[in-house]
């Protein structure tokens, strides 16, 4: 099958090359075309031609401004698709951005997935990412193929935007785990024990957890080049609490972890991985 | 002075009544044609749009509800304007918000200044308001003799978006304020103390505060009518936390704060005032 996909960066490249691999004629398209070089891949000139020539289109880039642009602005992929070829967005945006996109889609009968993914670089690496996927249930069965070369936890949550809702809650529970290893960490220091140790043992206990796991390691190695930049986290803070407040939630924790991003980003920390939240509290 | 005015709600219409009162000739404009009579009945001059409201005057004042408000009336000002008007907003805005509408509009010539207030309704009917003015210091002096109809305190702050900063900056003072009035006395409640003569030790110590007395009175009294209403003040704090979010600023008692007034407006208290924040306390702690 002819699969487009755009956003080549460091989740969005292994993801298109298990595309490939699986056997499917990749197209992709970059805003700088240096970082499609060395793929298997037709390039495209511009969004559209790349819909034009996909029946089935993915994208993973940072914001709900960028995916609006390549969906629906000037030679977006709106103006190639065809009625019933169908745009898979992995990217992580505000819930409202992915609704208000797959309505416009929607009118020139383009279907649209929101379809977020967990997992970091690792998981789009090994192909075990999480997506949680939002839209018509018969749609994602049509692609489902796709998906699976991609992650092994697929799961249809409801509607457009539900996907991304499931992101959000998702990052919310993450990074506020981040922050507690961070402060265990600080904690366990601070008091002349070895941090190590105390992780160790907690890996075997109640308070056991991949993030603790994956994240604890690193703040006991002091490893804080990026697995994920911490930056993105910064900006899904953003979104998770615009949700939160125009649903009237009081998200009082992920407030509080937001500003300590907001410390993290202060101190030029953005590019580097989320267990700098360890060194925002050793600032005090 | 001939001064046009846009926006005529609780705080716009006592402003305008203000500058009518200080001798100025005055052009209004509101959306809803209905909120301006009372205002003609007073002498104004009715506008069609902003374009009108601008054209002839020497200084035009926006008083809506925010920020693409702010933008769309602005945009009409700019095609009625004559060269060399100056334009003040007095709208709680955000500042990165101000400073993209002050560039926009010193391309069509137009001088623009932000200048949000507070003092509340009362302020506005009073002519008591507190003004925090950001912009050129001619737009400031051109202004001046209108802001002295509706304010007393008025401070120019800086340059363009610093009045917004000032102001961003009273709803943090305030609005933990108020969370922190609220908070003592939830916990003198909760020790069997009365709360009435918890205030009044303190207003004779170093936790004195207008809060303390103004906001504080009105929760014995369990008197919780506007005032300043719940959703405005979350609104307000909003614009303080995505600044922050923006500028990577560490802000953990706004954000604690921000929260309790989010969840005051989703369950249901945003019209009420925000020292209705005490009830949200009283709910959290069993004190109902």
């Amino acid at each position: 099958m002819k699969v487009g996909f755009i956003g080549l960066g460091a989740m969005g490249r292994p993801m298109a090359l298990h595309l490939q691999q699986a056997g499917h004629d990749l197209h992709v398209w970059a805003r700088r075309p240096e970082s499609a070089a060395g793929l298997p891949a037709t390039v495209c000139a511009t969004p559209a031609e790349l819909g034009r020539r996909c029946a089935v289109v993915f994208t993973i880039i940072t914001s709900s401004a960028d995916v609006e642009a390549v969906a629906l602005g000037a030679d977006g992929l709106i103006e190639g698709m065809a009625p019933d070829s169908v745009l898979i967005d992995c990217s992580t945006i505000a819930p409202d951005a992915a609704r208000r996109i797959a309505t416009r889609l929607g009118e020139r009968g383009i279907h649209m997935l929101d379809a977020p993914v967990s997992g970091g670089t690792q998981g789009a690496i090994d192909a075990t990412l999480a997506i949680m996927a939002g839209g018509d249930a018969a749609v994602l069965e049509r692609v489902r193929p796709l998906l699976d070369c991609l992650g092994k936890r697929i799961v249809h949550i409801g509607p457009n935007g539900a996907g991304q809702v499931a992101k959000a809650c998702n990052q919310m529970i993450m990074v506020a785990a981040i922050e507690a290893a961070a402060e265990a960490m600080r904690l366990a220091t601070a008091s002349g024990v070895d941090c190590a140790k105390v992780k160790q043992a907690l890996a075997g206990g109640s308070a056991a957890s991949r993030v603790l796991d994956v994240m604890g390691e690193r703040m006991v190695n002091r490893d804080f080049g990026a697995g994920i930049e911490a930056r993105l986290h910064h900006k899904d803070f953003g979104l998770v609490l615009e949700a939160a407040r125009k649903s009237g939630v009081p998200v009082p924790l992920t407030a509080t972890v937001a500003q300590q991003l907001n410390a993290l980003m202060a101190q030029g920390w953005g590019r580097d991985d989320t267990a700098s939240l360890l060194r925002v509290l050793e600032l005090n | 002075m001939k001064i046009g005015f846009i926006g005529l709600g609780i705080m716009g219409r006592p402003m305008v009544f203000n500058l009518l009162k200080g001798g100025h000739q005055l052009t209004v404009w509101a959306r809803r044609a209905e909120s301006m009579q009372p205002l003609l009945d007073a002498g104004a001059r009715g506008a069609g749009n902003p374009a009108e409201v601008a054209q002839g005057n020497e200084l035009v004042i926006s008083m809506v509800a925010d920020a693409p408000d702010v933008a769309e009336v602005m945009r009409g000002v700019a095609q009625g304007a004559a060269p060399g008007l100056v334009a003040v907003d007095m709208s709680t805005i955000a500042p990165a918000a101000a400073r993209r509408i002050g560039v926009d509009l010193a391309a069509a010539g137009v001088d623009f200044m932000d200048a949000p207030v507070s003092g509340g309704e009362v302020g506005a009917i009073a002519g008591t308001l507190s003004i925090m003015a950001g912009g050129s210091e001619a737009a400031f002096a051109r202004a001046r003799p209108a802001f002295e109809c509706m304010g007393k305190n008025i401070v120019h702050v800086g340059t363009s978006g610093a009045g917004q900063v000032a102001k961003a900056a009273n709803q943090i003072v305030t609005g933990m304020g108020v969370l922190a009035v609220a908070e003592a006395f939830a916990f003198a409640a909760k020790n069997g103390v009365d709360r009435g003569k918890v205030r009044e030790a303190l207003l004779g110590g170093f936790a004195y505060s207008k809060i303390l007395e103004n906001h504080g009175q009105r929760m014995l009294d369990r008197n919780f009518k506007p005032g300043f209403k719940s959703w405005m003040h979350e609104k307000d704090l909003n614009i303080v936390m995505q600044t922050a979010h923006e500028l990577g600023l560490c802000l953990p008692g706004s954000a604690a704060t921000a929260q309790m007034f989010n969840a005051m407006v989703g369950s249901g208290m945003g019209e009420e005032d925000s020292i209705a924040v005490l009830k949200l306390l009283e709910r959290l702690s069993g004190q109902q």
